[in-house]
């Protein structure tokens, strides 16, 4: 991990100004060039508002990637797992074939799956020796069961908050019975839909109800093993890879990591410039990085509309995103989501493995 | 005798063949007669459909310009196309003038055929796309068919689209 303190970050952002707050990221010299999107990013002094200084820094946001970007496409020796919102999900329903479940996603080339935590524990509990059955149909066709991803908004308006909190309490311990290494939970919005972004989801208040909603998670399940994976959403106030470190720094426990999704930190001033922001996020987060998600996105519209799209085809710099993966010291599990048509996943899946091919990164299994 | 007249007259069009067959003109596309072709530039999901997709009411007017050895193509849609038809790979900019594209521009018994190779998004680091455009003029020279192969490592999609030539306006 690239070590830009938060005193330095801040200092920076101070210096670009009050009027260029509003787009400038905290910590933006990590894009200066000398453009390394390969290796360590090079402190030179932010000289403007947004990114780094690359062509009319004094009066152009600057949005374009420098034209001697070089990028470091070295792979490493991790090998990716892949995982997939395919359909059916993976559940605990009963009378779920786990045998033929696993079976099936060994044979569609996914090596790693999660399941949501609303059906999960709507279940209640299971029988002994029916998470013996789903350990069992894992081991046997080489596919990891991690995590949880989890529903609902730890920050919600009260008396919600307290609910999922709880909720998020059970689906560790839960996640703790099956062997799981993760739940997947997010910073939370002040209004009870989490995707929608209040205008106050970056206050202070928010920031605490965020970080006390957190402690309280960690010290209600202190002794477990599992992570608390946080998955940054633009609509709320962890949506770019500084914010990630600071929430583990203000939590204070080491079980705060980073379920990582790129493109749901994705603003303009970064839109075309995603092997710089890549690299960056990775060289900041690598070694809290619990697994990440794979999606892609355009921007399309007029306004800053950014649209989802099929995985390795759009602005996200897969091969940047596949290279800094398999340099993680351990084997990451990459999601796969975000796509409506169960046949869409097979697709995205070709191209990711082609995309990895192509640079010598290894995918774990084998697509039918 | 037959058979020297013949021979003759291979003789006199052998220009004529060199590209194919006419392809000059303005042309516009019949969207009763073509398939519905997405935005070439984004392959978007979620039920997401972008500007540049060509329906049946779409209205489309492209501009060709075409010797023996190259064919210029003037697409509202798209950069100023100019392939030359030597059968020979060139690098050329992508529309984003971040990566290159290769091309190789032919002309192939009744077709002139265009292949191009860059990433899909004109960026670095996507998925490659690798397009092959089939040109072919009707044999009564009205109207043009362009079949485009998109293939990428996901899916190889082909769509068909009818052109008609566009009469030239009357003389004042």
């Amino acid at each position: 991990m690239t070590d830009i303190s938060r005193r330095e970050l801040f200092a920076r952002g101070a210096a670009a100004g009050v009027a260029a707050s509003a787009m400038t990221l905290p910590g933006s010299a990590a894009f200066a060039h000398e453009t390394t999107a390969g290796g360590a990013a090079v402190g030179a002094p932010s000289s403007g508002p947004g990114l780094s200084g690359v062509w009319g820094e004094d009066f152009l946001y600057q949005w374009s990637a420098p034209d001697d970007l070089v990028r470091d496409l070295t792979p490493g020796t991790s090998s990716i797992r892949l995982s997939g919102q395919t359909t059916p999900r993976f559940s605990n329903a009963e009378g779920t074939d786990y045998a033929t479940y696993f079976s099936n996603l060994k044979a569609g080339g996914w090596s790693a799956v999660e399941s949501a935590s609303n059906t999960w524990l709507s279940r209640g509990k299971m029988p002994e020796s029916e998470i013996r059955a789903i350990k069992d149909a894992a081991a046997a066709n080489d596919v990891v069961f991690y995590g949880l991803h989890c529903a609902g908004n730890i920050i919600a308006p009260d008396p919600d908050a307290d609910r999922w909190q709880r909720h998020m309490i059970a689906s560790i311990e839960a996640a703790e019975e099956m062997g799981c290494e993760l739940i997947l939970t997010h910073a939370g919005s002040m209004y009870a839909n989490r995707n929608w972004a209040h205008p106050r989801n970056w206050s202070r208040e928010a920031w605490e109800r965020s970080v006390n909603a957190l402690k309280r998670i960690c010290r209600d399940t202190a002794g477990s093993n599992v992570k608390i994976a946080i998955e940054a959403v633009n609509s709320e106030s962890v949506n770019n890879p500084w914010a990630h470190v600071r929430l583990r720094e203000d939590v204070g426990d080491a079980r705060i990591t980073v379920g990582l999704d790129i493109t749901n930190m994705v603003f303009p001033s970064v839109a075309f410039r995603m092997s710089e922001f890549i690299n960056t996020t990775f060289d900041l987060l690598e070694d809290q990085i619990a697994y990440v998600h794979g999606k892609d996105f355009v921007w399309n519209e007029m306004l800053p509309g950014m649209n989802w799209a099929m995985q390795g085809t759009g602005n996200m710099d897969y091969e940047m995103f596949l290279a800094r993966l398999s340099r993680l010291k351990t084997n990451p599990y990459m999601l796969i989501e975000f796509l409506n048509e169960p046949e869409e996943y097979a697709l995205a899946q070709r191209n990711v493995r082609a995309i990895a091919q192509g640079i010598g990164v290894t995918i774990h299994g084998t697509q039918g | 005798m037959l058979r020297h007249f013949i021979l003759a007259a291979g003789l006199l069009l052998a220009p004529v063949a060199a590209f194919a067959q006419d392809l000059n003109g303005t042309w516009v596309r019949d969207g009763a007669r073509s398939d519905v072709v997405p935005d070439s530039m984004y392959w978007t999901v979620r039920g997401v459909v972008t500007g540049g997709t060509r329906t049946a009411t779409s209205n489309h007017v492209i501009e060709i310009r075409q010797d023996a050895s190259t064919m210029q193509v003037t697409d509202p849609a798209r950069p100023l196309r100019v392939y030359p038809l030597d059968g020979q790979p060139h690098t050329v900019p992508a529309d984003t003038g971040v990566v290159d594209a290769t091309i190789i521009a032919s002309v192939q018994g009744d077709a002139v055929v265009v292949q191009r190779s860059q990433t899909y998004s004109g960026l670095p680091g996507s998925a490659t796309l690798a397009t092959t455009e089939y040109w072919t003029v009707a044999p009564d020279g009205g109207s043009l068919v362009l079949t485009t192969i998109r293939e990428t490592p996901a899916r190889r999609v082909t769509y068909n689209e009818v052109y008609t030539r566009q009469a030239p306006a009357p003389a004042r």
